[in-house]
């Protein structure tokens, strides 16, 4: 009997393995290293004090913040109907949107944004909408736009929220819906508080994932944004990388990584209430 | 599947090399005959800036490399700031042999031992080399391979009087079509010191350049780019006319067909190196150093003048009046001025951090 119950968590022995490899001793590293003393070692407290005395990283943390919700938003309200129509309707159907999701996922980050920077530029298709300038477009088109980067953001993002969401919707059971429908209430009502009530862990899985991922990308924004829309993963890649600057860059992963975990923490709560 | 297929081949290689580096030093001209070829088969992994570029290394230094040495070159795509960044966090264990540096990471690589001191007896061209090539290496340099002057490029369709002096960038009649260059690349640093020379100050005091180009990207007036990509989309797509960059990756733009040109100011000519090192705790330096010492022959600057519109720094070369007459001359190499290294490197993040509260919105 104790046999049969330790099994499980032996077949888990190599993914837990491959975290602690791969996650938990970088983790930890770098929560070390953003408290060491460049010579001679002892704790210092300096490049935390740099990061939140300074109002360019504040401002990418910041922004980081903001942009990564209504990502998350938008590419949740998007993926919804989405995941909804794809678990109701007909197989064949189902795969054509499901090829359709998933093809973009099937490219490059870079090349799909890179698009985007032809689509957003002056002499873009898209700039020559009318209303673009509500967006904040100027003779940039929506280059160096916090709405281009949302834009192309949530256009990468929404594959990861429509599949996550499409796992639990399937599982609802019609009946439920067919229950409501003959209790007298309409295609919303149900939608309302039957089908979206039931999806919500997977909602906010799916708004999860989304809200981790948009938070620690930075080369789309970085591409469409620009260095003078700086956000927090930009920062890190560049302090790492050109400044050579790792406790420091550690620092502002430290930053990032404890507003990822609050939020995730908010967004499970969330999924959890309902049940 | 690829894997274990080379698995075997990678420690088969490795271990004929260290049994034959032990045994035999044979000289490279010696390996061109048949069976005396030490290098067979050994593989020699070497950073590459990607693109044009490494077509240009690929001809002009690769393929001769391979064809003499029998040896496999393997080209890994990093710019520099990043290969400093790898080669720094594989310390111990460093993944290249031979790594291109254009931003002067090589005085950082150097002081924390990350790449080795060439010999000047390593290299046959030694002697047919410009001084200013070999100069870095009494202080554990790589040699320069390669010399591209800082200067303007412009949209010759829409700019028709060619523009002539640093503080042009700073000209209204410009305005919403000048991109600027981000001080993570060492060409945006280059180009802020000349404005800032070209306005009276002197890299001891920087302010007003960064004033200048700070305001006039935080105003709209110019874009910020960050890498040789970013130029080429401004140019393409931005709308963009005027921006300060080096030479060789005008070259790029000209020949993907964009109709730019490229000028050095009327101030004095700066130029951007770019050295070639061999890292440190590899199995095979020598190998590496005769890597190095194939791209500073006549026929690999040759390549590179070509194009790229690199200025040969062997003075052996022997251009095409065509090419000779859009890069650098033997005679200009004297008059290139050199900021101090190392004033750069002290002060580049205080630069920066200030550059960037200027430009972010």
């Amino acid at each position: 009997m104790t046999i049969s119950r330790r099994e499980p968590w032996l077949l888990l022995l190599p993914a837990v393995a491959l975290l602690a490899l791969g996650f938990l001793t970088p983790v930890v590293g770098m929560l070390v290293s953003s408290v060491i003393a460049p010579e001679g070692g002892g704790v210092t407290l300096s490049n935390f004090e740099r990061l939140f005395g300074s109002e360019y990283y504040l401002g990418a943390a910041e922004r980081s913040l903001r942009l990564s919700l209504i990502q998350t938003a938008l590419a949740v309200i998007l993926a919804t109907p989405i995941a909804y129509i794809m678990s109701r309707a007909t197989s064949w159907v189902r795969t054509a949107v499901l090829v359709v999701v998933i093809l973009p996922l099937l490219t490059s980050v870079v090349v799909r944004t890179f698009g985007w920077v032809v689509l957003m530029g002056p002499a873009g298709a898209l700039s020559s909408l009318p209303g673009i300038e509500l967006l904040g477009a100027g003779s940039q088109g929506l280059l160096g736009t916090e709405a281009g980067v949302v834009i192309a953001m949530v256009q990468v993002l929404l594959p990861f929220a429509v599949l996550t969401i499409l796992g639990v919707m399937s599982s609802v059971k019609q009946e439920l819906e067919e229950a409501s429908r003959m209790l007298g209430a309409n295609f919303w009502r149900t939608l309302r508080h039957v089908v979206i009530p039931l999806s919500l862990p997977g909602i906010a899985s799916g708004a999860t994932l989304v809200f981790a991922l948009s938070v620690s990308s930075f080369i789309t924004p970085r591409l469409v944004g620009g260095v003078q829309l700086p956000v927090l993963a930009g920062t890190i890649y560049v302090d790492s990388t050109v400044g050579l600057d790792w406790p420091f860059a550690a620092a502002q992963s430290v930053l990032l990584f404890a507003g990822v975990i609050l939020v995730i923490a908010a967004t499970l709560r969330l999924g959890k209430v309902d049940r | 599947m690829r894997k274990n297929r080379m698995f075997p081949a990678i420690v088969g290689a490795s271990i004929t090399a260290l049994a034959l580096a032990s045994c035999a030093s044979g000289t490279p001209e010696a390996g061109g005959e048949s069976e005396e070829r030490p290098y067979e088969g050994v593989e020699l992994v070497v950073t590459s800036f990607g693109g044009d570029w490494e077509a240009a290394l690929i001809a002009g230094v690769v393929e001769p490399f391979e064809a003499a040495t029998g040896a496999e070159v393997t080209l890994v795509t990093a710019y520099s700031a990043d290969a400093l960044a790898q080669i720094t966090a594989q310390a111990g264990n460093p993944q290249y042999d031979v790594v291109h540096f254009s931003g002067g990471q090589e005085l950082v690589a150097a002081q924390n031992d990350l790449i080795l001191p060439i010999e000047a007896s390593a290299l046959s061209t030694y002697d047919e080399l410009q001084p200013l090539a070999v100069e870095g290496m009494a202080d554990g340099y790589g040699p320069v391979i390669q010399v591209t002057p800082v200067g303007l490029v412009y949209n010759s369709e829409k700019v028709t009087e060619a523009p002539t002096s640093w503080t042009d960038v700073l000209d209204p009649a410009y305005a919403g079509h000048v991109a600027l260059t981000d001080f993570s690349n060492t060409y945006g640093v280059l180009s802020m010191l000349r404005v800032n020379d070209a306005l009276g100050s002197s890299i001891d005091d920087v302010t007003e350049g960064l004033t200048a180009l700070g305001n006039l990207a935080a105003s709209g007036d110019a874009i910020v780019v960050a890498s040789s990509a970013d130029l080429q989309a401004a140019f393409a797509q931005r709308d963009i006319w005027l921006a300060p960059y080096a030479q060789d990756y005008a070259e790029t733009l000209r020949q993907a067909g964009l109709p730019v040109e490229f000028v050095i100011p009327e101030e004095g000519i700066t130029a951007s190196f770019i050295t070639a090192n061999v890292v440190a705790g590899r199995e095979n330096p020598e190998l590496a150093e005769m890597f190095i010492d194939f791209s500073l022959k006549a026929e690999a600057q040759q390549v590179f003048a070509e194009l790229m519109r690199y200025a040969p720094v062997n003075t052996t070369v022997e251009l095409s009046d065509d090419v000779a007459g859009s890069v650098l001359a033997a005679d200009q190499f004297d008059t290139i001025e050199r900021y101090d290294s190392q004033k750069i490197a002290d002060n580049r993040q205080t630069w920066t951090d200030d550059w960037n509260s200027r430009i972010s919105q």
